[in-house]
């Protein structure tokens, strides 16, 4: 097996289809706080999308998530006068069902019940209010750092990830993310590995791979992203400074020693197919010590 | 049953328990495929054993609801589990040998052959075929002949109560039995018992011809 084959097999095994038990409860909870927010502001014009790794195409097992914009128009007050109070008022509104967990811009929903009791239900739902009545560019409140406003556009990152020609690396980077523990914003690696691979979107997977980890390796104090739906107004160097810039390089040090000494399964593991062929020969391992027996029916 | 036996599954599979109800002995728990000293797999069980146990077999139930209760997979819709023909015990768990035997023997192969298939593979063993067509699968191999009269023929020497030297040989040859297969006989009456063997005539008997229409296309191998 090659890298590259190898790394679709990762890739697929990190799959979610849209029958799958994750993606099933994903829509089910989405329906619910939908209408949470929509009863709650029943009287305000709201734009209720879908976003996240799902709309993106990003989505693996091991992380995985669904944003909810919940957006008022730039006219409307009825959902709160500041975008705080907006923050807020979803904050109230999801409360009565889940436990929220304030993040960033974002409000995480977790269980409260008794049988869901801190479980993550991996959504998070971003309010907001357009910025005007063409309803494309939006203000977000941040909850932490010093600026409480920013600006941004759904459509502009969608469109940056999807169209980036760099998904299956993408997807790959975030499970590396995910694996080494590293407290980086999900967004700001997706930024890292477009800019990254700008060049490199014809070469294989792993050729990618490695190059990716050999930029943050050499040149991490130098990598700088910027939010293309607001370049010059969000400053996104907080959410990549120096220290997570270390971390990033001694990680990415250490992917590639791996990937030297001990091959590409170090990093990511066995796969299920993997898992699934040892497993196989195995059985049939203890097939041929076995009292070859025959099951039967009495009925037809 | 005996202490000693009971104390031997105990040691073997420490998951699997003894309870007694309205004096019928169960075995439930969770039965443990092993190899190779390590544990390959595990499937929830309750074992029935006969009132005459070990003259009879027991009866396997799988509890845990992993393996699809059908027909296919060898599970009723009762979740009993149809882990081997009985004509072939004497050859996978003869009477006499323990429990123990019973569970590391065909148990062991049909939850090991559940868990192939499970991965998609064929069964590994094989499977015969459901009701008269697997009766007349194990007898064509037993007897190595595709002729039902001299099946059934055989069927009818195993299941009476004596057999005489002078009768026809089963074999169908004209000859008497005293000077034909009348050591094959006294060895199938020795390992087959009357009753499996009443069954398995009534079996044939009654699916008749039917039973020899299939094909080795549909048959399951």
């Amino acid at each position: 097996m090659t890298a590259d084959e190898y790394l679709k097999d990762v890739l697929a095994s990190q799959a979610m289809g849209d029958d799958s038990e994750q993606v099933k409860a994903l829509q089910k909870h989405r329906a619910d706080v939908e209408k949470l927010i929509r009863d709650t502001f029943e009287d305000t014009a709201l734009t209720i999308r879908y976003a996240g790794s799902k709309a993106k195409g990003t989505m693996n097992k091991e992380s995985y998530d669904l944003d909810i914009i919940s957006y008022v128009s730039s006219d409307d007050n009825t959902a709160g006068e500041t975008l705080e109070d907006i923050y807020n008022n979803h904050k109230s509104a999801l409360a009565k069902k889940y436990y929220v967990e304030p993040k960033g811009s974002a409000l995480r929903l977790k269980g409260c019940d008794a049988e869901n009791l801190g479980v993550d239900f991996h959504i998070d739902v971003v309010p907001g209010r357009f910025t005007d009545e063409t309803q494309t560019d939006a203000y977000l409140y941040q909850s932490g750092g010093d600026k409480k406003r920013l600006k941004t556009n759904l459509d502009v990152h969608l469109d940056h990830v999807r169209d980036s020609g760099v998904i299956d690396a993408i997807r790959l980077a975030k499970l590396w993310k995910v694996r080494n523990a590293l407290p980086l914003r999900t967004f700001v690696l997706e930024l890292a590995v477009i800019k990254l691979l700008e060049n490199k979107k014809n070469k294989s997977l792993s050729t990618q791979m490695e190059h990716f980890w050999t930029e943050l390796r050499d040149n991490s104090a130098n990598l700088t992203v910027e939010d293309p739906a607001n370049p010059n107004g969000n400053d996104l160097s907080k959410c990549l400074d120096d220290n997570l810039k270390s971390q990033l390089a001694a990680a990415a040090k250490r992917t590639l020693d791996q990937i030297d000494s001990s091959g590409w399964e170090a990093v990511y593991g066995k796969t299920e197919k993997q898992e699934k062929a040892a497993r196989v020969e195995i059985l049939r391992r203890a097939a041929t010590v076995a009292t070859p027996s025959r099951p039967w029916l009495p009925e037809e | 049953m005996k202490e000693k036996e009971k104390a031997e599954v105990e040691a073997y599979f420490p998951d699997l328990h003894f309870v007694v109800e309205n004096d019928v002995v169960y075995v439930r728990g969770s039965f443990a495929l092993m190899f190779e000293g390590r544990v390959l797999d595990r499937y929830s069980v309750e074992l029935q054993l006969a009132r005459n146990h070990p003259a009879g077999l027991p009866v396997v139930r799988e509890t845990g609801g992993r393996i699809p209760r059908h027909l296919d997979r060898h599970i009723l819709s009762n979740r009993t589990a149809c882990v081997l023909i009985p004509d072939e015990r004497w050859r996978l768990w003869p009477v006499g040998t323990s429990l123990l035997k019973y569970l590391t023997g065909p148990l062991h192969s049909f939850f090991l052959a559940q868990a192939t298939v499970e991965e998609g593979r064929p069964w590994p063993f094989g499977q015969w075929a459901h009701g008269a067509k697997g009766t007349f699968q194990f007898y064509r191999e037993l007897l190595n002949t595709s002729d039902l009269r001299m099946m059934t023929a055989y069927l009818d020497y195993l299941a009476a109560k004596k057999v005489k030297g002078h009768w026809p040989c089963p074999c169908r040859n004209g000859k008497k039995l005293r000077d034909c297969h009348v050591n094959q006989i006294k060895e199938l009456r020795k390992n087959i018992s009357r009753k499996d063997a009443e069954r398995s005539l009534a079996i044939l008997k009654v699916a008749g011809e039917s039973a020899i229409e299939m094909t080795e296309a549909n048959a399951p191998q």
